[in-house]
């Protein structure tokens, strides 16, 4: 999780970010990082900005993790 | 400010004054009361933003009523003379000291709400989750919860000491918050910002 999480530009900035790699689906990374594959929902609200559909997501895209 | 220097003023006064008849005894005490008054009007603020040079002067008062008791009124009137600058220095020192804390303060209470509410989101979401993330244990988990507890009174008592004009009290206690913010977001693998290392 270590090597694709990065903090934003502001020294207090908080915002988790994850990029998509090759296989990964919103309940994958729900998964990762809550440990529930169900909560994708909360990773898709909260990158409605970049996202129209939670099951289209594209490799190199950037998502917030609440 | 003002009154400093006014008791400033009368300690160099008392101290202009030694060439009495009763061999400077009238003088030195007039001086060394003026330095306790003026010490006792800085201390206050004194002691709460730089305590060592603080007590330093208070050292120096004492030596120069020891001086006094001794019946050495030209060591106590000369000690006394010496405290005029140190007694404005410290209220100096202790208004900058100041300064520079509310300027602290106010970059941690523009940018720790931010970390604290991503803490807050992240335990709710982990609470809703029917087993939790790989590298976060229930121990964890549990320690991150009662920590955020701590974080929430302790971050509303920085605020009611900044409040009261407690500037070091109020940055003593975010300083408390920063150091436990940072611990649980290590705990719940979440990135800590550079603000917070």
């Amino acid at each position: 999780m270590a090597d694709t999480a990065k903090t934003g530009g502001g020294s207090w900035d908080a915002t988790q970010w994850y990029e998509v790699k090759k296989g990964d689906t919103l309940s994958k990374i729900a998964e990762q990082f809550y440990g529930d594959p169900k909560l994708y929902t909360t990773i898709f609200e909260a990158n409605q900005d970049v996202l129209k559909d939670p099951n289209l997501i594209q490799i190199g895209q950037k998502l917030r993790i609440p | 400010m003002k009154k400093l220097f006014a008791l400033a003023l009368v300690i160099g006064l008392a101290v202009g004054v030694t060439a009495c008849g009763d061999g400077g005894k009238a003088a030195a005490d007039t001086a060394i009361k003026a330095a306790e008054a003026a010490f006792s009007a800085a201390s206050a603020e004194a002691m709460k933003y730089v305590p060592d040079e603080a007590r330093s002067v208070e050292g120096a008062i004492a030596a120069a009523r020891a001086a006094f008791d001794k019946g050495d009124f030209k060591g106590a009137t000369a000690a006394a003379s010496e405290l005029t600058a140190k007694i404005t220095a410290l209220g100096e020192a202790a208004t900058a000291k100041k300064a520079e804390l509310t300027t602290a303060w106010e970059g941690l209470s523009t940018g720790l709400p931010g970390v604290v509410g991503a803490i807050t989101s992240r335990v709710e979401i982990l609470s809703k989750s029917k087993k939790l993330p790989q590298g976060i244990t229930q121990e964890a988990f549990d320690g991150a919860k009662s920590g955020l507890d701590m974080i929430n009174s302790a971050w509303t008592e920085a605020n009611d000491a900044f409040k009261s004009g407690d500037v070091a009290g109020a940055m003593a206690r975010a300083s408390t918050v920063k150091a436990k913010a940072a611990e649980i977001m290590a705990a719940l693998s979440m990135p800590v910002p550079d603000a917070l290392k």
